[in-house]
């Protein structure tokens, strides 16, 4: 009885870690390859790990299996995740097939911060985003009408960040200094067109 | 009748095969996480044979090292994740 269980469970794990083999090789992207490899491996080592502490029936080789499962149950989310975060600011293309890309505007690609909705239930959707200006950046040193911020990309200012102070609601004639934090609103395509003219 | 050293024998051989699978993965690419990922697939798959193979041997101490590649596998995937945030952003 005990080897059946046992078998059968070996048998499953093995077949769950050939599925992770396929799915790395077979998925169209990275996301989705990883969405494979890591269900299915951590899958495949609990119940390899769960029939092998069956097989030798020993409590000391049951604590080992646990401890094994225990891990892998842990870090492979928190790898995954780390790897996915990490791929999707390198720029690794999602597949051709993705339909809807929630992150898509978001995600603050410089400071690599996650931004949130400024007003959910509106469409289109608002963003409020902080941008830093760097000493490189086209914009240090003009004025906020000379940045053509609200004319040109359509992102309004509501208020700079400058050391320890703040200045809200900022006039045109304000001039932007290197290291300034900028906060915006706008459509999610406005303040993507607004950071990539701020640049640097 | 099948006994637990065939099913262990033809564990390991799917295994095996899934190895291969991931490795044509790292090979391929054709980013580095694809390669990164790949990486740490045949790590996990590395515990599992481990398991099976303490099994076939009736050597449970090999458990003990499918714990350490456990951890260690994380940590190299850890490191590889940080080192391409790094390389991707400021």
């Amino acid at each position: 009885m005990r080897e059946i269980l046992s078998g059968t469970l070996i048998m499953i794990g093995a077949a769950f870690m050939l599925l992770g083999g396929i799915g790395i090789l077979r998925m169209p992207d990275l996301y989705t390859r990883m969405s494979a490899t890591t269900k299915v491996a951590t899958l495949g080592i609990g119940a390899i790990m769960l029939g092998v502490a069956i097989h030798f029936g020993e409590l000391e080789v049951l604590t080992r299996a646990l401890a094994v499962i225990a891990l892998v149950l842990l870090t492979t989310p928190v790898a995954a995740h780390m790897i996915g975060r990490a791929s999707y600011f390198a720029g690794v293309p999602l597949c051709k097939q993705t339909v809807v890309n929630e992150l898509q505007g978001h995600y603050d690609l410089r400071t690599h911060e996650l931004e949130s909705l400024a007003l959910p239930e509106l469409e289109p959707q608002l963003l409020i985003m902080r941008v830093q200006i760097s000493h490189r950046s086209a914009f240090a040193g003009k004025t906020l009408a000379e940045t053509g911020l609200r004319r040109h990309y359509r992102a309004t200012v509501l208020a700079i960040r400058r050391g320890s102070y703040v200045i809200p609601n900022p006039d045109g004639d304000v001039q932007l200094l290197p290291g300034d934090e900028l906060i915006l609103i706008g459509t999610p395509e406005q303040l993507r067109e607004a950071v990539k003219a701020i640049g640097g | 009748m099948i006994g637990m050293t065939q099913i262990a024998w033809i564990a390991l051989l799917v295994m095996s095969l899934a190895v291969v699978l991931a490795f044509v993965r790292l090979a391929y690419g054709p980013t580095l996480s694809d390669r990164v990922i790949a990486l740490d697939l045949i790590g996990t798959l590395a515990i599992g044979i481990i398991a099976v193979y303490a099994m076939v041997w009736g050597l449970p101490v090999l458990l003990d090292v499918a714990i350490v590649l456990a951890l260690i596998g994380f940590l190299g995937t850890i490191a590889f994740a940080s080192y391409l945030e790094r390389r991707a952003g400021p």
